[in-house]
């Protein structure tokens, strides 16, 4: 079973947006500070509405805000 | 902490209040009257719906109590804010605003959460059932099925906490 782990720029794109406070972008996107900061940290994946919606405050695209990578589970019983 | 943390940690209180309320209540009457007591169904009927009315007016009470206490914490805030900074806007207060909406990830939290409060209440079934299957008063299985709609509740916000603390996947 492999594990899905989705990473984000967000903290970098804020600082390159005018040192967009968190505040700010979870007041553009709707949802509270606490959201933006569960995202940030990877605690949270949010919806695809909120994705595109915290992408359009940036002006970029999906992909430039978030990345997934794919982890291979090793050393599992029965794997050779 | 932000508002939702502490608005769960005020339900904790009034849960952990009302249960703590019922049991001494429930146990007093029992060390009165004795085996007797766990035939009065009535007796046991009349105390719960009293605990649940009670519960409700003060789960009201905590949480007028807690945006009373929150709203001051705000003022005091912002006053120091505006003398620190020297500025005219308020972030602060625009934070508490902000923060008192229910988002995705809090809808999320909940619906989480209140699995977990189902799972409590389900073992309280089944033990309340075994209770009766193992010849005790109906009043044991009635206690039981009271006491984990209790504790499920306060699981649910202790799950609340942690999912708060730890973070959410939405899988």
């Amino acid at each position: 079973m492999s594990k899905f782990v989705i990473s984000n720029n967000i903290r970098k794109l804020r600082f390159y947006n005018n040192e967009m406070t968190q505040q700010e972008l979870a007041k553009k996107t709707g949802v509270s500070r606490q959201t933006i900061v569960a995202i940030e940290n990877c605690k949270y994946s949010p919806s695809l509405e909120l994705a595109f919606r915290i992408s359009d405050v940036f002006k970029i695209k999906l992909e430039e805000v978030f990345s997934y990578e794919i982890i291979e589970d090793k050393g599992k019983k029965g794997d050779i | 902490m932000n508002y939702q943390e502490k608005k769960v940690i005020t339900s904790i209180i009034a849960g952990v209040l009302v249960l703590a309320t019922y049991s001494i209540y429930g146990m007093s009457k029992y060390l009165e009257i004795g085996e007797d007591l766990l035939n009065n169904l009535e007796f046991w009927a009349t105390a719960m719906l009293i605990t649940i009315g009670g519960g409700v007016v003060v789960v009201i009470l905590i949480q007028i109590i807690f945006h009373i206490i929150l709203a001051v914490a705000n003022e005091v805030a912002k006053e120091v804010a505006k003398k620190v900074s020297g500025e005219g806007k308020n972030e602060i207060y625009e934070e508490l605003e902000i923060t008192s909406i229910e988002d995705e990830m809090d809808k999320l939290i909940a619906l989480k959460a209140m699995r977990n409060s189902f799972i409590v209440v389900g073992i309280g079934f089944i033990i309340a059932l075994l209770s009766l299957y193992m010849k005790m008063p109906p009043a044991i299985m009635l206690n039981v099925i009271f006491v984990s709609f209790s504790l499920g509740s306060l699981f649910e916000a202790f799950s609340q906490l942690y999912f708060y603390r730890k973070g959410v996947k939405n899988v």
